[in-house]
């Protein structure tokens, strides 16, 4: 089981204690995307963390102490320190901490996956303005082809670079920080959209099999779940999955 | 060579050869606030540079395949390879050479300087929205939402009890949010500080800074600027040259 399987903490509950030393907390939500980001970047780089999942409808007043608009994800460390917005958290998390550096040491390189970050910033809104659009029963025919022609212009840097990857030939910085939404897609029921880009498909194959990407990969019927309770408005959607 | 003396290059111009070695090359626009963010960090490090201004209202075609989106400012090095995106840039150079670090080297610290970066990101497209702007009736509403912003920004330093954004001395941050204020009084919004006396403080120090001071434009040639820049003018970007 995922560590971060844990209930969220709403209105009325106690605020945590200190982040203990050696440890780094992330407020986090399990279907958030941003906050997957972090999450793979923590697993990958094997910090040792804790998961304090924040519920999104019903925020706890303490949390706004945390982030002055409650948002996910914020990293907090046993000196206080808060550090928020996920690309700032995960560059943080890469740079503080030792072992496999996520992000190249080239500065070039480094700008590079930078400038592809930038390619990326329509795609979130746009997959998450289709994914409402089909829960409401609305057309989003349009959405779906601007989300294409987003994706169009990734695969044309992955034919550009002859590479597997973003980075290169192994996975980077820039791959976790586009993938949760790329595990969305079935979900959200827009899988299609990468129909006619394939070697974005072999990325996403080839994401699949990293260990990082796997051991946080949610199951398809428990994210369903939390989304047929989340446009419902139910505020247990997001501790759905979760045994008692 | 300051940058500030060439003419621009426009449609039908010849593209400009590779860049020599021990040079970096920066296409810019004299009074575009996104390229002077690469103008300060290239001066602040003392970086050997060249500068070709570009005609934003008159593209020239070879521009495109430097930055696709047409857009300054671009960095070019002598190996061909190119960074665009102010912040990019500017982040690139801290990274790619050697002398002062504008970037603290606490990852804390650098990430505290980018979270300030995010809280400024609105104020950029409130200021456009200034030019051009005949009537003040029409401001009242974008002047409070521009208070709004200097307010979250007036706050991070009266917490840090600071001089600058970073720290006691000059740092990436201010740079990169610098080229705003210097604006501020050609576009008549120095109201706009009137209530946040220490960013009226820090506005300043920084005039004082010898690399925001070397590259200072005056407010008559802003404003000649904007209003040629207004009329879609092909002149607009090498006024007062």
């Amino acid at each position: 089981m995922s560590d971060d399987a844990t209930r969220t903490l709403g209105k009325g509950s106690t605020p945590p204690g200190p982040v203990p030393e050696g440890v780094i907390r992330l407020y986090s939500m399990r279907f958030c995307p941003y906050a997957h980001r972090t999450r793979l970047v923590l697993r990958a780089k094997g910090i040792r963390h804790e998961v304090i999942n924040i519920n999104l409808r019903n925020k706890p007043e303490w949390y706004f102490t945390k982030h002055p608009f409650g948002q996910i994800p914020v990293l907090e460390n046993s000196k206080c320190q808060l550090i928020y917005e996920s690309v700032i958290a995960c560059e943080y998390l890469d740079d503080a901490y030792p072992g496999r550096k996520l992000y190249p040491y080239d500065p070039y390189e480094r700008a590079r996956q930078k400038m592809l970050l930038e390619l990326f910033y329509k795609v979130p809104h746009l997959t998450k303005e289709c994914l409402v659009a089909l829960r409401c029963g609305r057309d989003c025919a349009d959405l779906k082809l601007a989300l294409r022609q987003e994706f169009c212009n990734l695969e044309e840097i992955l034919g550009y670079q002859n590479t597997v990857f973003f980075g290169g030939d192994c996975i980077s910085m820039i791959d976790y920080l586009f993938w949760p939404w790329f595990e969305r897609l079935e979900v959200y029921g827009i899988a299609d959209c990468v129909n006619h880009t394939p070697t974005l498909r072999l990325w996403i194959a080839a994401m699949k099999q990293d260990p990082t990407v796997c051991s946080l990969l949610t199951d398809k019927n428990t994210f369903l779940g939390f989304l047929n309770l989340y446009f419902q408005n139910n505020p247990g959607a997001f501790d759905y999955g979760l045994s008692c | 060579m300051s940058g500030g003396t060439v003419r621009s290059l426009g449609k039908g111009s010849a593209p400009p050869g590779p860049v020599p070695e021990g040079l970096i090359r920066v296409y810019s626009m004299r009074f575009c606030p996104f390229a002077k963010r690469t103008l300060l960090v290239l001066r602040a490090k003392g970086i050997r540079h060249e500068v070709i201004n570009i005609n934003l209202k008159n593209k020239p075609e070879w521009f495109f395949k430097k930055n696709p989106s047409g857009l300054v400012p671009v960095l070019e090095t002598s190996l061909g390879q190119l960074i665009c995106e102010s912040a990019i840039t500017c982040e690139y150079l801290d990274e790619a050479y050697p002398g002062k670090k504008l970037l603290p080297g606490d990852p804390y610290e650098k990430a505290c300087q980018k979270m300030v970066f995010e809280s400024f990101s609105k104020v950029p497209s409130l200021m456009v929205g200034f030019l051009g702007k005949q009537n003040k009736e029409d401001c009242s509403g974008l002047k409070e939402e521009l208070h709004k912003e200097f307010s979250k920004l007036e706050e991070v330093l009266t917490d840090k009890k600071t001089t600058f954004f970073g720290g006691n001395s000059l740092s990436m941050i201010d740079y990169l949010i610098w080229p705003w204020f210097e604006r501020l009084e050609a576009l008549e919004l120095n109201e706009c500080v009137d209530h946040t006396p220490t960013l009226k403080l820090w506005m300043a120090a920084m005039k004082k800074d010898p690399t925001v001071s070397s590259l200072l434009t005056d407010v008559k040639t802003f404003q000649g600027f904007f209003n040629l820049y207004l009329q879609n003018s092909p002149e607009a970007c090498d006024y007062g040259l």
